[in-house]
């Protein structure tokens, strides 16, 4: 099968890749790329382990085929810091203990900042709405609705730092 | 008791590596060389197996091996090595299969595209056999016969009983019996099952796993490929859940270990999450008889209990949970009668096993149901009869178990003073309770190891920065986080002092692993003991350098070395350190830890216990429940890691909700109907209730620094605290988990009928 | 494990529909894939050549004219239909149904188009757009029509899409005054599909008794399909609870819903006549309020 040539920027890094035209996004990002932080739990789109903003959008990278991702920003956990500086977010998730075994955590922050990014100002009720699409079996998610709670009643604004 | 660094807000130690993404799990684990395996599955749930013939896959361009069982030692293996009689499975069986998802063989290719269709190529020839599928018609006589010999497939029983038990329901009077249906549940770990196994040409075996106890799969894994225990490492430094599901020997670790020992190549094979659902152990389904009988006033006197369990194809950890479920149906209660006879029963279904909570939450729903019955029948107050025979402190369990701290009076009266906080609720809500008690960790050794249950050791440094080795294991629940915080504030440091290794057994101690709720005060008391070790050695150089009179002792605080009664004179410890080192020749403190509990009963050295408060709103149109509100009241003696505590809490709560009214795995023939995440209900961030917790100080001595359990025992009351909840809402009592909108509406049918009569 | 295709990417609505004119059976269209890639990567769908239209020109657009009404392009993601200003002030029904649909992550890139041609009985947006009367326009290499969404479902996730054929555009007419429209499924957890879902839609007379009445029900059939003698039983009447229990039972009987692990055949048919009843009384009650 004839390879197609793939255009992406990850974690504002450009990459240029032959790839088979039915690898999935996260494929390319986890086996392609070596970005092993977004994972992979189910088969049915229903997990959200594999979650990663592509330009500013959270989306499922296992329901996205990779081509139609070319010319386009992605965004996985491991480019949330800035020169070692952890996000607000990730801030936040230490704090707060929103996480455990960690294996959803990729997704979730994922998720939780393209959500704030759009609604810097929400309800809880909204926040959970916000993850509602990410599986956590560990926490019960509370600890992480208060994470991002803290967040966006601005506890993590760089000038409290 | 004020501590430095217990019960203070901690990171989780293993935080940065998880929230940046460079954790890597089993599932990421690359090696060069490494090839992919992929499980071929019996499609029957009961069959002999004639014939293998695997020559058209192999001729597949990119396969490298097939194996079956034959190309095993056949050995039976399971986890309760000292009964050779429940070692029951063969992973790769060789002569029959038991049930639909079964192995039959495995394959290695250059990529998971390659291994699945070689599956597609592999021929097996099966001859069907009768199967059964329910536990009350597998033990009917001329019911297929699941593993040869076994009669009526009836493969473990069990019996606790104390007290005269007739004598207490004659002393009764009010008898009341009922029939209870508990489900199965699975464990949906995040990562599902996953292996990379390497055997390589020195014969020597690494195997990268997703597991709650490197060290049990380990000596697993030297039982089954007749290597010796030590040439065999099992690697796991990050763990994507666990929740008893991730204890025994499975397919994952078994055929990629085969594979690679024939290839001399890594392999690596991860489970779907459908071989996830249909293919790993599951929380044991049970059906309960249960009659109990107390006095008018609400003593409780007698009860008398009959349990099957639905067993699946093998035992696993069945047995035990077979004994914890009939114990654990008597807590948190003073009975002066009882009697349990559990009976595990073998069926052509998915294998059940050990779940979080371990046979309890079972246990509770049941006894809780019932209790609230009982209550009502005789027009008592519901926190009033539990409080009138609840478990105190130092009461014994006769010929079970001494509880030591036990603060489940102040529980109930906290729980009760929430209740009438709430005041008179809306329509269509109810409040339901449940107690419970757990065990922290067990006393059982039926692994059969020659090692303490727990093992430490503690190096310090010249630089004062401390290696702590254990061999507990970090699946998420905190355990890393909680052996450094018991390190620190034991040897008299600050956490960031700390540096845990464990999930590695060429590097690390034996210890049993995480399961039972065992590791804060097993593993919690070998790193206090490996702390105070490398204390006492530092605080001999620093007793000689002070020269104190001989009336004065010594010891650390937050980096202090100083005189306990006069604190202002001391030493920094870092310098301690160095002399320290010095004076043993430039050798490294080091301390040693273990623990292994001796004469602490039937069942465990430590019990925690709680009450749980759920408030739920009905729609009694469809039958819908919604989760409003969930408080607990616990004791679990000195809470270590807060933090960490209260992230345990509300994932018991969620995964326990879970099993009280949303997750089912039903069965058509041997076949689960529902093997995926949007067929199968995991809850949701929507539907998940707010949470308060009351924590209800005790002190366990058994425990270090007095703390006992917390993160399975949270799971017993939910599924019975919701269904309380729905009798206290609209008066009616389901008796079948889970509670769905149909059976309510089903239950509310009934019940007007019944009025109506 | 996918099957391997040739991939390929048309730049305009013309390309696309040449080549799957081209291709005709040998050829699948992908837009967002939240539904076909699953299909896919189980081998229940395979193709030699897959098109793919996601970022065709021409497809993305929320549009809305007083007379002609609303006009969604078929390449317009659920997320957008949810957070558009127009929708939420014209059409709020549809807004709240995408709130609901799947999770964000899947409304974010699955769009409405291939929604509607995936054609399962359970999905969302297809119950909600019939009771607002809506059409979709569907187009060939040579032709384009507009079929009503009431005709468009022929069969279990069958659509009347020709083998060359692709869903352009989704209409939905202006809104009638004194109507109202609302949707709400029943499910264990918010955002899944509905073990039954409702939609209705209420216009009423000046003296509020009901003008038109339109009510599809959502999993209650092989298609998405309109509760018409239910609808029969409302017309002319006035809002009490017996016309809505006539209504809601009609609509009981009339729906051919299974059994499954998730409810048996009796309780679905008891979940349409409970939902049918509630959205009908809130449609009335709205299109009262909005008179």
């Amino acid at each position: 099968m004839e390879k197609h040539l793939l255009r992406i920027t990850v974690n504002e890094q450009e990459y240029e890749l032959y790839i088979n035209p039915k690898s999935l996004l996260v494929e390319v990002i986890r086996d392609h790329l070596g970005f092993t932080g977004t994972k992979r739990g189910c088969e049915s789109v229903s997990c959200g382990a594999c979650t990663v903003m592509i330009d500013g959008m959270a989306v499922k990278s296992c329901s996205v085929l990779a081509m139609q991702v070319d010319g386009m920003n992605v965004t996985t956990s491991e480019g949330l810091e800035e020169k070692g500086q952890l996000h607000p977010i990730q801030k936040a998730f230490l704090d707060h203990g929103a996480y455990q075994c960690g294996f959803c955590t990729s997704g979730m922050l994922m998720s939780s900042k393209a959500f704030l990014d759009e609604n810097p100002n929400p309800t809880t009720h909204e926040i959970r709405e916000g993850i509602e699409g990410n599986l956590c079996r560990c926490t019960g998610y509370n600890s992480i609705v208060r994470a991002l709670d803290a967040v966006a009643k601005g506890n993590y604004r760089e000038d409290k730092a | 008791m004020k501590y430095n660094v217990i019960n203070t807000h901690v990171h989780n130690i293993d935080g940065i590596e998880k929230v940046t993404g460079r954790a890597t799990y089993t599932f990421d684990v690359k090696i060069p060389g490494m090839l992919y395996g992929k499980i071929l599955r019996s499609p029957h749930p009961h069959a002999r197996i004639v014939n293998i013939d695997s020559s058209k896959a192999i001729e597949l361009m990119g396969v490298k091996a097939v194996v079956t069982g034959k190309d095993t030692l056949g050995v039976k293996q399971g986890i309760w090595r000292r009964y050779s009689e429940l070692c029951d499975e063969q992973i790769l069986p060789l002569e029959k299969v038991r049930y639909i998802g079964e192995p039959v063989a495995a394959v290695a290719a250059v990529t998971e595209e390659i291994a699945e269709q070689a599956l597609d190529l592999i021929e097996v020839d099966y001859e069907v056999l009768p199967a059964v599928y329910e536990p009350m018609e597998a033990i009917k006589k001329g019911a297929p016969e699941v593993h040869e010999g076994v009669e009526r497939n009836i493969n473990v029983t069990r019996h606790i009983e104390w007290g005269d038990v007739e004598e207490a329901f004659e002393n009764s009077d009010y008898i009341r019996e009922d029939w209870f249906k508990c489900s199965g549940q699975a464990h949906m770990c995040m990562e599902t099952r996953c292996a990379v196994a390497s055997y390589t040409p020195d014969g020597k075996l690494t195997v990268w796993t997703s597991t709650q106890s490197p060290y049990y799969i380990q000596g697993l894994l030297s039982g089954v490929l007749g290597l010796r225990e030590s040439d065999i490492r099992v690697i796991a430094h990050y763990v994507g859940g666990g929740f008893g599901g991730k204890f025994e020997l499975d397919a994952a670790q078994f055929c990629s270990s085969v594979l690679s020992m024939k290839l001399s190549k890594p392999v690596k094979i991860v489970f779907s999450r459908e071989e996830d659902f249909i293919a790993t152990k599951r929380r044991t389904p049970m059906f309960y008889y249960v009659r109990t009988g107390v006095k008018k006033d609400g003593t409780f006197m007698a009860r008398e209990t009959r349990v099957f369990t639905d067993g699946g194809a093998y035992t696993g950890m069945g047995a035990t949970a077979l004994y914890l479920t009939g114990f654990f149906h008597s807590f948190p209660y003073k009975w002066a009668g009882y009697r349990y006879d559990g009976f595990r029963v073998y069926t052509n279904t998915l294998p059940s096993t050990s779940m979080r909570g371990f046979g309890a939450p079972q246990g509770m729903f049941c006894s809780e149901t019932q209790i609230d019955l009982i209550a009502r029948d005789l027009g008592i107050d519901r926190v009033e009869i539990r409080r009138k025979n609840a478990h105190t402190p130092n009461y014994e369990v006769p010929g079970q178990a001494t509880i030591a701290s036990c603060g489940l009076t102040e529980c109930l009266d906290k729980i009760e003073e929430w209740i009438k906080s709430r005041g008179k609720l809306p329509p269509n809500r109810g409040i339901g309770i449940s107690s419970y008690g757990f065990m922290s960790g067990g006393i059982f050794n039926w692994f059969d190891s020659p090692y303490s249950f727990s093992s430490a050791v503690v190096t310090i440094n010249y630089d004062g920065k401390v290696d702590l080795h254990v061999g507990c294991q970090e699946i998420g629940q905190g355990s890393n986080t909680t052996m450094a915080i018991i390190c620190a504030e034991e040897l008299g440091v600050r956490i960031e002092d700390i540096r845990v290794h464990s999930g590695d057994t060429a590097e690390c101690p034996p210890d049993l692993g995480a399961w039972g709720s065992r590791q804060t005060l097993m593993a919690g008391n070998a790193t206090k003991m490996a702390a105070a070790d490398a204390k006492r050695q530092l605080l001999e150089f620093a007793t000689a350098k002070i020269k104190p009179n001989i009336v004065y002792d010594l010891d650390i605080k937050d980096r202090w070395v100083h005189l306990v009664a006069r604190p202002e004179r001391g030493l920094d410890y870092f310098e301690v350190v160095k002399d320290a080192l010095r004076g043993k020749g430039g050798q490294r403190i080091v301390g040693r830890g273990f623990y292994t509990p001796h004469r602490k009963g039937m069942i465990s050295p430590a019990y925690s216990y709680g009450v749980q408060a759920l408030e739920i709103e009905v729609d009694p149109e469809t039958g819908k429940i919604k989760l409003v509100n969930c408080v607990t009241a616990h004791d679990c003696g000195q809470p270590i890691n807060p933090l960490g505590l209260h992230g345990q809490l509300e994932g018991a709560i969620s995964m326990a909700a879970g099993y009280g009214f949303l997750e089912d795995m039903p069965m058509e023939d041997g076949k689960i109907m529902n093997p995926n995440l949007v067929d199968y209900k995991i809850i949701r961030a929507t539907e998940m209730p707010e949470t308060e917790v009351f924590e209800i100080d005790t002190y366990e001595p058994e425990g270090p620094f007095g703390a006992k359990e917390a993160g399975e025992g949270l799971t017993n009351p939910t599924a019975a605290a919701l269904g309380n909840a729905l009798f206290d809402a609209l008066g009616i009592s389901v008796k079948q988990l889970p509670i769905t909108p149909e059976k309510v509406l089903n239950a509310l049918r009934e019940k007007k009928l019944e009025d109506n009569k | 494990m996918i099957k391997d295709f040739h991939y390929l990417r048309p730049n305009t609505v013309g390309e696309a529909l040449d080549l799957i004119s081209q291709y005709k059976d040998d050829c699948k269209i992908i837009c967002g894939g939240q539904s076909l890639l699953i299909l896919m990567r189980q081998g229940l769908v395979a193709t030699d050549y897959l098109v793919d239209i996601k970022r065709v020109q021409g497809l993305n657009y929320i549009n809305f004219d007083t007379n002609e009404g609303l006009k969604m392009g078929a390449a317009t993601t659920h997320r957008a239909i949810e957070k558009s200003a127009l929708i939420k002030d014209k059409f709020k029904v549809l807004a709240d149904m995408e709130n609901n649909l799947a999770s964000i992550q899947v409304r974010n890139w699955g769009t409405i188009g291939g929604n509607l041609a995936h054609a399962d009985a359970a999905g969302d947006p297809a119950p909600v757009l019939m009771t607002l009367g809506a059409s979709v326009k569907v187009g060939s290499a040579d032709d384009t029509r507009i079929i009503s969404l009431d005709q468009f479902y022929v069969g279990l996730f069958e659509t009347a899409l020709k083998e060359d054929e692709i869903v352009l555009e989704v209409q939905v007419p202006v809104p009638a005054s004194r109507s109202a429209a609302v949707y709400e499924k029943f499910n264990l957890l918010q955002s899944d599909q509905g073990i039954i879902a409702v939609a209705a839609s209420m216009t009423l007379n000046g003296d509020s008794t009901c003008k038109e009445a339109r009510i599809a029900l959502g999993n209650a059939a092989p298609t998405t399909m309109r509760a018409r003698k239910a609808e029969q039983t409302l017309v002319g009447g006035k809002l009490d609870d017996d016309l809505l229990e006539a209504a809601g039972v009609a609509a009981s009987e009339e729906a051919d819903p299974i059994s499954d692990i998730h409810a048996s055949e009796d309780y679905r048919r008891h979940l349409v006549k409970v939902l049918t009843m509630r959205m009908v009384k809130k449609a009335w009650e709205q299109a009262a309020i909005s008179a």
